[in-house]
């Protein structure tokens, strides 16, 4: 069975999940700068999204505030966002490790992410998108993620 | 004594008109989608839940298959979106949407369904076909009384349903017996797939009204299970004069199904259902069934998977007023294993034991001798797909060797072979032999008038050649043709009995020759606009191999349409409001010396719906088109409508 290049539907799905998470994560208050500071999902590495983030996020608030997307160049960037798509194969373990702690939600799709410290891993079956969840590092890093969520994911240790 | 009154007296013609008026103007301004003011699809997919979101197929709209002895055949698949975007109510109604079956509803509980011909004469509407395998998650539901399926009793809940994989042709090597013409496999959503509460509720005038409930839920991490519990009332159908039939009928299911995935390679699955119902006037038929499966599939490190199924199968149905009673037990237990030889060959093997019990009681008009009968059957398979060149071109050898207790060992070999030119672009051809082995109906039933020496029947068998194209030009457009030549021997056939009486016997002297074209397709117009549907068209001709046949033997064994047609348009009209119908066409039926003529039909199904977050509402209309047709024999069904409310947490 050949693999298949990723399709436009593949990712317009996982921006529209990642919109999805703010509603099921909750972050410590520290993890903002105010109450007003807007939330802000990142993307480290390359950009498989396209334009689907700032279609996914258009005119929408989450706890009252706007929904920012960031493409970040380095792990300083990445410092600022709440919410981080990493993908940036072949280093994927350094980014989780300087990362680790921080109250981030990381999220990817690398065949180990969420073994390598990820806190939400996507993968294919059956053509169809699945969540894996690491909830040991998110624990580590002060993120509550709903039971509403991980009832629908595979939890990882 | 029944106290309800059934009352399906025709409205008076003028609002009936006004209402199908109304129905075209709609269909007409919903054809039209300039409405979708959607421009990017992501809008469309904020609106889903996250659930909804993991059910959405990532690689297109349509999905080619991918395994090879799928790419090499003439398969169809509906899928779950396209039976909710439908008025289908009930699994045979379902089924109505591949364009690659023959669907026709022969009374207010019974359907005639087949593939590529042989829809059995009707006897008082009671059809006999029996050239299909149809398996409900692997589960075989023909009857080994005639060999065919009661559809009576399959009512897998539809919201339940993930998809119907649909395969016209021979399926001798990889499927069980009796896939002769072809494979109909119900396949059901997970557990996992079918989480919190649904309810469900239909009032309407031809199902007068339905019930569902079904609540998901998750015990451990991957342990995930579902209940379910449905009942309908389903009101009569109608006489050629225009008075009831009297053939109402009422049915209650429910069951369960538990997935667990103690790893990432193991996965076990149970699942059972149960159900009761009562049909026609004063409850004259009754029938009850439980079944319940299991299955453990384990996935090997290289590519290999074994997977090993059981399942206990009861039904039981009682003709109250002429005293028939059937009862099946039946188990199975089947074994398969694939893994890949080396890089140019996977191998798929696995071996099936089956094990039916029927038990009748007779009656004068129809016997079964012995009244109680043990049936086994073994069967082992072997396949080898070769890659001949990678990617481009593959070779698929088979056979299945089964043993009746019937007529022995029977072979069913298979070449399939599939060229793939360019991306998205297959041609493939198959010659197969596939074998229908007798049933108690063939052998051992005794009527005043047939009597069937023991012994004496054989299998039908059948060569078929096949012939087929598919084509995914864009990522939104797919479509496949596939045209086959089918040869068949030993047909069943009543022959005089010489020297007399009794007068009949069921003997194999016919053989006939069938052809024809499946064409089918699947589009996205534009955003919010789907299109997909089918045309088929099937020829036969039949000659006799002895002299003894009478005449109309050839149209007991089938009365089939030249040529169908079916299109169903899915639209969304904005964020919540859905427009969808069915159009079907059907050739009429010939008149045979049992049964009248049916003329040719066109039919249209519609449906609106406001699709929300939590809740969904409905209004459909069944067979718009005219206030009675026929399908299948005498009984007229009449055209209807209901409306549904379905709520989702």
């Amino acid at each position: 069975m050949h693999a298949q290049a990723p399709s436009a539907r593949e990712y317009q799905v996982k921006a529209v999940f990642l919109f999805n998470f703010s509603h099921f994560v909750e972050w410590p208050s520290s993890a903002f700068g105010s109450a007003e500071s807007p939330m802000t999902i990142g993307v480290l590495g390359n950009n498989p999204f396209g334009s689907y983030l700032e279609q996914a996020v258009a005119g929408e608030t989450m706890d009252g505030r706007k929904l920012v997307i960031r493409y970040c160049s380095d792990i300083k960037e990445a410092l600022g966002c709440q919410m981080l798509f990493i993908n940036t194969p072949g280093r994927t373990k350094e980014v989780l490790a300087a990362l680790s702690g921080k109250s981030i939600l990381t999220v990817g799709d690398g065949e180990d992410f969420a073994k390598n410290g990820g806190m939400i891993q996507f993968y294919l079956a059956n053509n169809k998108t699945r969540i894996k969840i690491n909830l040991t590092a998110a624990k580590a890093a002060n993120i509550t993620i709903s039971s509403k969520l991980l009832r629908l994911a595979e939890i990882v240790e | 004594m029944n106290k309800r009154i059934y009352h399906t007296r025709p409205l008076s013609s003028r609002p009936k008109q006004a209402i199908q008026l109304l129905w075209v103007a709609v269909l007409l301004l919903g054809a039209i989608p300039v409405f979708s003011q959607v421009k990017d699809p992501t809008l469309d997919l904020k609106k889903l839940s996250v659930e909804e979101l993991m059910n959405i197929e990532v690689t297109s709209v349509s999905k080619s298959p991918e395994k090879l002895t799928e790419v090499a055949s003439a398969i169809q698949v509906i899928t779950n979106e396209d039976i909710k975007r439908s008025a289908a109510t009930r699994l045979p109604e379902a089924l109505r949407l591949a364009p690659n079956l023959q669907v026709a509803q022969s009374n207010s509980h019974d359907w005639a369904i087949t593939a590529r011909g042989f829809n059995g004469a009707p006897l008082q509407n009671n059809t006999l076909a029996d050239k299909l395998l149809v398996m409900i998650d692997g589960r075989s539901v023909y009857t080994p009384l005639f060999g065919g399926v009661f559809w009576d009793v399959q009512n897998v809940m539809l919201e339940d349903i993930d998809r119907v994989e649909v395969v016209s042709g021979p399926g001798g090597t990889l499927w069980g017996a009796n896939a002769v013409n072809g494979v109909i496999n119900i396949i059901t959503k997970s557990a996992s797939q079918t989480q919190g509460l649904l309810a469900t509720a239909m009032p309407g005038s031809f199902l007068e009204d339905r019930i569902g409930v079904r609540y998901g839920g998750r015990i451990d991490s991957n342990l995930y299970f579902r209940v379910y519990g449905q009942h309908f009332d389903q009101a009569t159908s109608h006489l050629p004069n225009g008075n009831d039939a009297q053939d109402q009928w009422n049915m209650t299911q429910g069951g369960f199904r538990a997935d667990y995935a103690p790893g990432s390679r193991d996965q076990l699955m149970i699942q059972g259902d149960f159900y009761g119902g009562k049909e026609d006037t004063a409850g004259r038929t009754e029938v009850d069934g439980q079944d319940i499966v299991a299955k453990w599939s384990h996935r090997y490190s290289h590519a290999g998977e074994l997977v090993v199924q059981a399942y206990f199968d009861r039904t039981w149905r009682n003709l109250t007023k002429s005293v028939f009673t059937d009862r099946v037990n039946s188990y199975d237990l089947d074994i398969q294993r694939n893994f890949s030889l080396n890089r140019k060959n996977r191998i798929i093997c696995g071996i099936t034991y089956r094990y039916q019990q029927d038990q009748v009681n007779n009656t004068p008009t129809l016997l079964f001798t012995p009244e109680t009968k043990d049936l086994q059957l073994f069967s082992g398979f072997v396949q080898d797909q070769v890659s001949i060149i990678a990617h481009r071109l593959d070779l698929t050898l088979g056979t299945k060797l089964l043993h009746n207790d019937y007529t022995g060992f029977e072979w069913q070999p298979s070449v399939r072979m599939a060229w793939t030119p360019s991306l998205n672009n297959t041609l493939w051809a198959a010659v197969s032999r596939a074998v229908r082995t007798p049933s108690r109906l063939d052998v051992e039933a005794k009527t005043p008038t047939i009597v069937t020496p023991p012994g004496s029947f054989l299998s039908e068998n059948v060569i078929s050649y096949e012939l087929g194209y598919r084509l995914r030009p864009v990522e939104n457009l797919n479509f496949s043709i596939a045209t086959f030549y089918n040869d068949y021997h030993d047909l069943r056939s009543i022959n005089t009995n010489q020297p007399g009486p009794p007068a009949f016997i069921f003997a194999n002297g016919q053989k006939a020759q069938t052809w024809g074209l499946e064409i089918s397709g699947n589009a996205v117009i534009s955003e919010g606009w789907r299109l997909r549907g089918g045309y088929t068209f099937m020829n036969k001709q039949f000659q006799k191999t002895s002299p003894n046949v009478i005449s109309g033997s050839d149209l007991f064994e089938g009365i089939d349409p030249n040529n169908q047609v079916l299109i169903q348009s899915i639209t969304d009209l904005g964020r919540h409001l859905r427009f969808d119908w069915t159009g079907r066409y059907v050739d009429n039926l010939v008149q045979s010396s049992l049964t009248a003529g049916v003329p040719s039909y066109i039919t249209l199904d519609a449906r609106i719906a406001w699709d929300a977050k939590h809740y969904t509402i409905s209004i459909a209309g069944q067979n718009l088109l005219q206030h009675y047709h026929a399908e299948f024999g005498t009984r007229q069904i009449p055209s209807s409508v209901y409306a549904r409310i379905c709520v989702r947490f």
